[in-house]
């Protein structure tokens, strides 16, 4: 089950997603800007995309090279199912929902498309649901605490960056 | 536009006091107070209100996924953002809604909504932060509750220039809600997106997670097929992916001094599956 699970998570659209880099970039040994360059890859070079540590992406080259480059410097190809499918986590999600509340047959009559949205009638009743979960400043700290968030000073940028 | 209202109100009382005119006194006086609403003077009560009406439309087209922990989980994760910043007290309350759409929705106030098509393609915590505080900082900014009143002001020129035109309260709010709903359809300026991206890996960063959250979610954004119906509206009302990436890049050195926080990628997954 656990493998299944592994599986839905991680779909091999992530592990290998085809992406071009948009500027002339060092492929490196590691994330970080003063490892050892292991090729260099000209403007729009095609790489597979591996794994994501911060700022930086590992991929691989179609030569065979492995490495890291900087995130942002990579744009994906769309390559991705073009139907509306559920796969990866939503299938868990599904699965979670259909485990405690039964099944919610009427799927596609209800969502957020255009027409549906222009159709939709106010719900007062999920409106208080949704307030009834809020969660207080002090729960959140707690939580925020075990995750081991540390919150920090950081100013907002000038416009334009 | 406050003069116009002064004008109008002048006029009223200055009318006979016919039976006839009592009830266009108070048509005056509400198109007077449609005015001032319209013209930036709604108060954080009023925004609210507004932001619940919209928040409550939203929910007709698409309920909350009814599992409580995944609520909870969601609501603490942004909650704990919109601590860090300047609007601490607004009731936020953040939802995800049972919508296989990939979008992500602020209503003025305080109301944040992620669907479950978005979530599920999110990896960790930081990436699920990174786009509620694209949300949050809309609600900052006012972006939707500017636009609103701009659209509102448009059409209540009208109201106010056509006074045998019955105008009641009820009609007000409706239109409001309409202008409301109507911006969910068409979207925001470009500007207020990208500005929505800026404060958004800040806010980020400010709660301690790894900042390239909400790149990495442009990232998987650019990945998937621009023809999936799923990201219809959300490319129609968003600039696209590659533009918002663009734009990031400029923050490079602010993102970077904050990459190397928590991703928390095994309490997402797990808050998610429901284990």
């Amino acid at each position: 089950m656990k493998a299944v699970l592994l599986a839905l998570l991680f779909p091999p659209l992530a592990l290998a997603a085809p992406a071009t880099v948009i500027r002339a970039v060092d492929l490196k040994q590691a994330p970080a800007s003063d490892a050892a360059t292991v090729a260099a890859l000209a403007e729009q070079s095609g790489v597979e995309v591996l794994e994501r540590k911060g700022g930086w992406t590992r991929v691989r080259t179609a030569a065979g090279a492995e490495g890291w480059l900087r995130m942002l410097a990579l744009r994906y190809a769309a390559t991705g199912d073009a139907k509306q499918g559920d796969s990866g986590i939503v299938q868990l999600l599904n699965v979670a929902r259909t485990g405690t509340s039964g099944t919610q047959v009427a799927t596609g009559v209800r969502g957020l498309d255009p027409e549906q949205l222009r159709n939709a009638k106010p719900n007062a009743a999920e409106l208080k649901r949704l307030q009834d979960y809020r969660a207080s400043p002090d729960a959140a700290a707690a939580f925020a605490e075990r995750g081991r968030l540390q919150p920090k000073q950081v100013a907002y940028p000038k416009e334009g960056g | 536009m406050r003069h116009a209202a002064t004008l109008l109100a002048a006029l009223a009382l200055a009318a006979p006091a016919q039976a006839q005119f009592n009830i266009n006194l108070n048509r005056l006086l509400d198109a007077g107070k449609n005015v001032r609403q319209a013209a930036g003077e709604i108060d954080e009560k009023e925004e609210i209100e507004l932001g619940g009406d919209v928040a409550a439309r939203l929910l007709g087209a698409a309920p909350l996924v009814p599992n409580a922990a995944l609520q909870t989980y969601v609501n603490r994760v942004g909650r704990w953002l919109a601590s860090q910043t300047e609007r601490p007290n607004l009731p936020w309350q953040f939802g995800v809604l049972d919508a296989p759409q990939v979008n992500a929705f602020a209503t003025p106030g305080g109301h944040i909504f992620v669907t479950r098509g978005l979530l599920a393609r999110m990896k960790n915590e930081a990436e699920l932060a990174g786009v509620l505080a694209h949300e949050i900082a809309h609600v900052l900014k006012k972006h939707h509750l500017k636009a609103i009143q701009k659209n509102a002001q448009l059409e209540l020129a009208g109201t106010a220039l056509s006074l045998s035109r019955r105008t009641e309260d009820a009609d007000k709010r409706a239109k409001l809600l309409a202008a409301g709903s109507e911006l969910y359809l068409r979207g925001l300026d470009k500007s207020d997106e990208l500005e929505a991206d800026r404060l958004g890996v800040v806010i980020a960063a400010r709660g301690g997670y790894d900042a390239y959250g909400l790149p990495a979610v442009l990232q998987t954004l650019q990945a998937m097929n621009p023809e999936d119906s799923g990201l219809a509206l959300m490319f129609k009302t968003h600039p696209a992916p590659a533009e918002r990436l663009d734009a990031l890049e400029r923050l490079q050195p602010v993102l970077d001094a904050h990459a190397a926080q928590p991703q928390l990628a095994e309490r997402f997954v797990g808050a998610v599956s429901g284990r």
